[in-house]
């Protein structure tokens, strides 16, 4: 699912990308940054499972503006999508080749700077 | 059944942790040290329980013999019982042998068992273990008691004969109680290794002197969840003689237990506590909570160690120490909780010491800035060569000692308590992290809340 999914989000403008970021004990499966906004995106990957995607992506949200979760095409139908709403998440739906944003992720309230910046910067530097 | 105070032993589990020793033990109630540890390193052991269990503020301390070692045990990665004894060996290099290894007895293991003699020693010439059929002779279980007693009475008063600090052998004070030899009571066998234990037991307790005896009792923890198992204990180890015992269920994580092995655990520990003293090897808030129902004391390391397989996996990488969270009397990530800041409304230093953790060790790393709680989980590459990112040394550091900071003041807080007002307590901090990232790991709250209100 990465190859897809990094070639949607860099269409989206999210240029530097980097797969498996560690934050803390976590792996960001892709995160990303749009170097002429400053915003910073995180994507986890999942076969199924979306509680649990749901549960590391509100901590992404940590240090990244947009968080979305990114679920096979025909797990779509399980998701709550209210619960993501909620949650400022969004969902990237992945077919073969082919992606399409389910649910489009509200800035996140609770970004720290001080993760945004360095991861951002680390990005920029390709030291991540 | 009448409350006591709770009391907490901490366990020495390698003299890398001597520095949360010195700094605390003082303030703790006791000091466990496994044989193996005592014979790895005899004259460092000796002289830090000389010097944390000596005059003039001497801590009480008990050296555990782990005779369970030379038993059969229960393969981690099959689930076979094995009598291979393969557990206590490690490969070494051959010398000159061009990158070969063979696989031997640990060093440590190997001079206990010729330290504890008769079928220990024997086990290891043989290559298998001791069996239960290896104890039915009363004379041997009769010289098993008697060396592996004396051996905790003993041994480190030995370290120092004869040499040129024998004076310190003088100012070494006797173990608080010594413990009778004990066996995996593993469950293909369990019911001829039960009628060995208590045997042994009740050996050792004729014997003990002036010093009490007491149990371990090592057991699966599936048997928490067998009736007759839990009766014959009930029934059995007080019968023995011996003045209290350890409870070891092995791989029972208090905090992912279900309700009805901790309603067990309690039940039997009540059964227990009207007899003899009840305390547990391997035990976290909830076992703590069990002095309301005469649990006397629990056990634990100083980062880990709340719960313990018989057997330790290998080839896992460090685990990360994670932060404890009182509330939930827990571990857990530090932004699994730096995100349920906002929920809990953490917004300043000020409202962390408040909601979260007012320790001094919490205080001084926060300091001005919420920011610096992230130090608590601080990483990086160990080496140039490593993939994977680990906890520096130094967070790792910082959650151990604010984690003993909490285990004693979780402690004093349980002194004088209802059990209603300590199940409100936990449910209260299960209330406040509800609905944050924390929140689907803290089922537990609810079933100790249940368990410990309860007769």
């Amino acid at each position: 699912m990465l190859s897809p999914v990094t070639r949607y989000v860099r269409r989206k403008g999210f240029t530097l990308l980097c797969p498996e970021v560690p934050f803390f004990e976590h792996r960001i499966d892709l995160f990303g940054l749009s170097v002429p906004t400053g915003y910073t995106i995180a994507i986890e990957l999942k076969l199924k499972k979306w509680r649990r995607a749901l549960e590391q992506a509100l901590v992404y949200q940590l240090c990244s503006d947009y968080v979305y979760i990114a679920l096979p095409w025909e797990q779509g139908r399980y998701v709550e999508l209210a619960e993501l709403v909620k949650n400022r998440i969004g969902l990237i739906l992945v077919g073969r080749d082919k992606c399409r944003t389910a649910l489009v992720a509200t800035k996140s309230l609770e970004t720290r700077d001080y993760y945004r910046r360095e991861y951002a910067e680390l990005l920029r530097r390709g030291t991540l | 059944m009448t409350p006591v105070d709770p009391t907490v032993f901490l366990r020495l589990g390698t003299h890398a942790e001597k520095e949360y020793f010195e700094k605390t033990l003082k303030r703790f109630n006791g000091l466990i040290i496994g044989a193996n540890l005592v014979e790895a390193t005899p004259g460092a052991t000796a002289s830090l329980i000389v010097k944390l269990c000596g005059k003039p503020k001497p801590v009480p301390y008990l050296i555990d013999p782990m005779t369970y070692a030379f038993g059969s045990y229960v393969d981690p990665a099959s689930g076979a019982t094995r009598d291979d004894l393969d557990w206590i060996k490690s490969d070494k290099k051959v010398k000159g042998g061009k990158g070969k290894t063979t696989r031997e007895f640990k060093s440590s293991y190997a001079k206990l068992a010729e330290e504890f003699g008769i079928i220990f020693s024997q086990s290891l010439k043989r290559g298998s273990a001791i069996g239960p059929d290896d104890l039915e002779s009363a004379r041997v279980r009769s010289q098993v008691c008697e060396v592996v007693l004396k051996y905790q009475l003993d041994r480190v008063r030995r370290e120092f004969e004869g040499g040129d600090y024998a004076e310190l052998a003088d100012g070494i004070p006797p173990p608080t109680h010594v413990i009778a030899p004990y066996f995996y009571l593993e469950p293909s066998r369990q019911k001829e290794w039960m009628r060995a234990s208590w045997s042994l037991l009740k050996a050792a307790s004729s014997r003990g002197g002036n010093i009490p005896v007491f149990a371990i009792l090592c057991a699966p923890k599936e048997s928490l969840g067998d009736d007759g198992f839990l009766n014959e204990v009930a029934q059995q180890i007080p019968q023995s003689g011996a003045a209290g015992v350890w409870l070891w269920f092995s791989k029972l994580d208090e905090h992912l237990a279900s309700q009805k092995e901790l309603s067990n655990l309690k039940k039997l520990t009540r059964s227990l506590a009207s007899r003899i003293k009840v305390l547990n090897l391997h035990g976290s808030f909830f076992s703590m909570g069990l002095s309301l129902h005469g649990m006397q004391a629990i056990a634990h390391g100083v980062g880990y160690g709340e719960q313990k397989d018989v057997v330790p996996v290998v080839g896992q990488s460090t685990p990360t120490v994670r932060y404890y969270l009182p509330s939930l009397h827990a571990r857990f990530g530090v932004p699994q909780i730096e995100r349920g800041f906002s929920t809990v409304g953490v917004r300043t230093p000020a409202d962390f010491f408040e909601k979260v953790c007012g320790c001094v060790i919490c205080r001084g790393v926060i300091g001005p800035s919420l920011s610096n709680f992230r130090e608590f989980g601080e990483m990086h590459y160990s080496t140039s060569s490593s993939r994977r990112a680990a906890q520096t040394p130094a967070a790792a550091k910082r959650c151990r000692f604010h984690f003993l900071l909490c285990r004693l003041q979780e402690r004093d807080s349980l002194k004088g308590k209802s059990m209603e007002a300590v199940a409100q307590n936990i449910r209260a901090g299960a209330d406040r992290w509800k609905g944050t990232t924390v929140a689907s790991e803290a089922d537990h709250a609810e079933i100790w809340a249940k368990v410990l209100a309860t007769d």
